[in-house]
């Protein structure tokens, strides 16, 4: 029983990243109508990033942290305009050649992290990031949490809530919603479609930012195909979800989290990944459409 | 033949079957990247046979086709009129799970890979016949009744539907055919190779193959017929420290090719002002 409860605590955490990985996905595409699936390969570049400005800066957290949430937030803006130059027709198809565009960004980044830093061997983050050195932050007998999985779920959590209460209950919120809802109806009332999209794009920045923070916290560690492996994973809980469902991407990816957790815990060995990926295509083939419905 | 040009035949003919097995989906709007993992599991069926039970490669070759139409068949049935991403995500997917269960079956070679795949006399001669035959089969369907259907289902579905134009039977025809291409192709390439690894069958074959159908033209079966031995040699003529960044080249020339000309060199239109230019079509 421990090692069930040990093995649903180490689920959160990790849940709480596809979580957020997940909800920046789909806030891009509630609101600039984009399939961005090589989203979380720009995490991982942030990653690098922050790595970088570590090793240059003697382990400067604060600077790191900096590198990390900066680099996401101007890669997600200097991108946004092809983007944008795409989607000029809204429609299934242009929909589609986004997600062919974030794919071609996606095979440079990867590219280019494999050649170019580390001569593409995994980055291992500093002690005093990950607090490894530390020891475990909570211990009753086999159920441990480390530090950096205790932030990782207390972040994520409290990230997700405020983004739903910023999508939910703010102006601001109902401005990304207007637009995603009727472009043209919006756009009628006097919202600002550039302004707001632009914010869309830095929003989620931040939330890919912050989360390669966590991740380098959590995992302690990355590699450039790391991006590819979660970009797969994030785009199956969105569609599991249904796409654009941001309540539904919470639940599917948290129970992900756990599954993962679960099967890790009972089955080691390189199977444990694929089970988590048999039972995600059994759930895409089931219902394409998703579990709670596309709010596209 | 030099071993340089017969390797760079070889592999050309197998990407420009590749790119075939993925632009038949995308004249429905389907990305079906699972032709990749159809590639890898018909490919090691095929060396298998052949090594350990001696079958002749055409029997090897007509067993995969099989085999790569019968998965992707059975797939279609979940997918085959799905979005576009729920295409995608299953094909990544597939692929994840074979890479899985090669690389943790000893009996096929594990991570290791497969060795001793007997040579085939003539081989590259059968390669572009089927590539011919594949080609002549996509040339008719295009101009089918079936191949205006999916013209019509790509730019519209519920008007393709209203039609009377059953899009999920289009669909999960075309990812069969698909599925039996891919097959075909990963036969093919164990016998060019005469060995397998699973290291091969990622996703570097998805970005390659993709970029040459977005570059060539995804609304003709002349777009990927032209980019796929250009796009495949591009990086054999480049000095090796240029080729060495054949990733970002092919995702370079992506999106380049997105943003200026969405629907790639070769269009219809081009296609029609060329058969005008031969005369070959009078001007409407």
């Amino acid at each position: 029983m421990e090692i069930f409860i040990a093995q649903v605590i180490n689920g959160l955490s990790l849940g709480s990243i596809y979580v957020l990985l997940v909800t920046g996905f789909n806030l891009l595409l509630l609101v600039a109508m984009i399939i961005h699936f090589s989203f979380p390969v720009v995490v991982v570049f942030s990653m690098y990033m922050a790595w970088i400005v570590l090793g240059l800066t003697g382990n400067n957290i604060f600077l790191g942290v900096a590198a990390g949430i900066s680099s996401a937030i101007l890669f997600n803006i200097i991108t946004a305009p092809m983007f944008q130059h795409i989607m000029k027709k809204r429609g299934e198809v242009d929909i589609n050649s986004t997600m062919v565009l974030s794919m071609g960004l996606g095979m440079i980044i990867t590219d280019f992290l494999s050649h170019s830093i580390n001569s593409g061997f995994p980055i291992a983050f500093p002690d005093n990031l990950t607090g490894r050195a530390a020891g475990p932050f909570i211990q009753f007998g086999l159920i441990s949490m480390s530090r950096g999985a205790f932030l990782a779920l207390t972040v994520g959590i409290v990230f997700v809530t405020g983004l739903f209460w910023l999508l939910y209950k703010t102006k601001q919120g109902r401005a990304f919603r207007a637009i995603a809802e009727d472009p043209n109806g919006a756009k009628l009332v006097g919202l600002p479609i550039l302004k707001t999209g632009l914010q869309s794009y830095a929003l989620t920045g931040f939330l890919g930012g912050s989360t390669a923070i966590l991740m380098a916290i959590l995992l302690g560690s990355a590699s450039p195909g790391l991006g590819d492996q979660l970009g797969h994973k994030v785009l199956a809980v969105s569609i599991i979800a249904g796409l654009g469902n941001l309540k539904g991407g919470l639940i599917v990816g948290l129970s992900l989290g756990i599954l993962e957790a679960l099967v890790q815990g009972y089955w080691t060995g390189t199977w444990s990944n694929a089970i988590a990926f048999v039972i995600m295509l059994i759930a895409i083939l089931v219902k394409p459409k998703g579990i709670f419905g596309m709010k596209l | 033949m030099s071993l340089p040009l017969y390797y760079y035949l070889a592999i050309a003919s197998i990407y420009i079957l590749m790119t075939w097995a993925l632009y038949l989906p995308y004249r429905v709007a389907h990305l079906h990247f699972m032709v990749v993992a159809n590639m890898a599991i018909s490919g090691y069926f095929g060396g298998y046979a052949a090594t350990q039970w001696g079958w002749p490669f055409g029997a090897a070759l007509l067993a995969g086709m099989l085999i790569g139409a019968l998965l992707s068949w059975l797939v279609s049935f979940g997918i085959g009129d799905a979005p576009t991403f729920a295409v995608v995500i299953v094909g990544f997917t597939f692929i994840y799970i074979t890479k899985t269960a090669i690389e943790n079956w000893d009996l096929i070679g594990g991570t290791m890979g497969m060795f001793g795949i007997p040579m085939v006399k003539n081989l590259l001669l059968y390669a572009y016949l089927f590539v011919l035959v594949t080609g002549i089969f996509i040339y008719r369907f295009d101009h089918s009744r079936l191949g205006r259907a999916a013209s019509a289902k790509f730019v519209d579905k519920d008007l393709a539907t209203s039609f009377g134009v059953n899009t999920k039977h289009l669909g999960m025809f075309l990812q069969t055919w698909a599925g039996a291409i891919g097959g075909a192709c990963g036969v093919f390439y164990a016998f060019f190779m005469n060995s397998l690894f699973p290291d091969f069958f990622t996703f570097h074959i998805i970005g390659t193959t993709m970029t040459m159908l977005f570059l060539g033209g995804y609304t003709t079966m002349w777009g990927p017929l032209l980019a796929a031995p250009i796009l495949w040699g591009l990086p054999l003529i480049l000095p090796t420290s240029i080729a060495s960044w054949r990733q970002i080249i092919y995702g370079v020339i992506l999106i380049v090719i997105l943003l200026l000309r969405p629907e790639g060199a070769v269009t219809r239109q081009f296609i029609r002002k060329i058969q005008v230019k031969l005369k070959l079509v009078k001007l409407a």
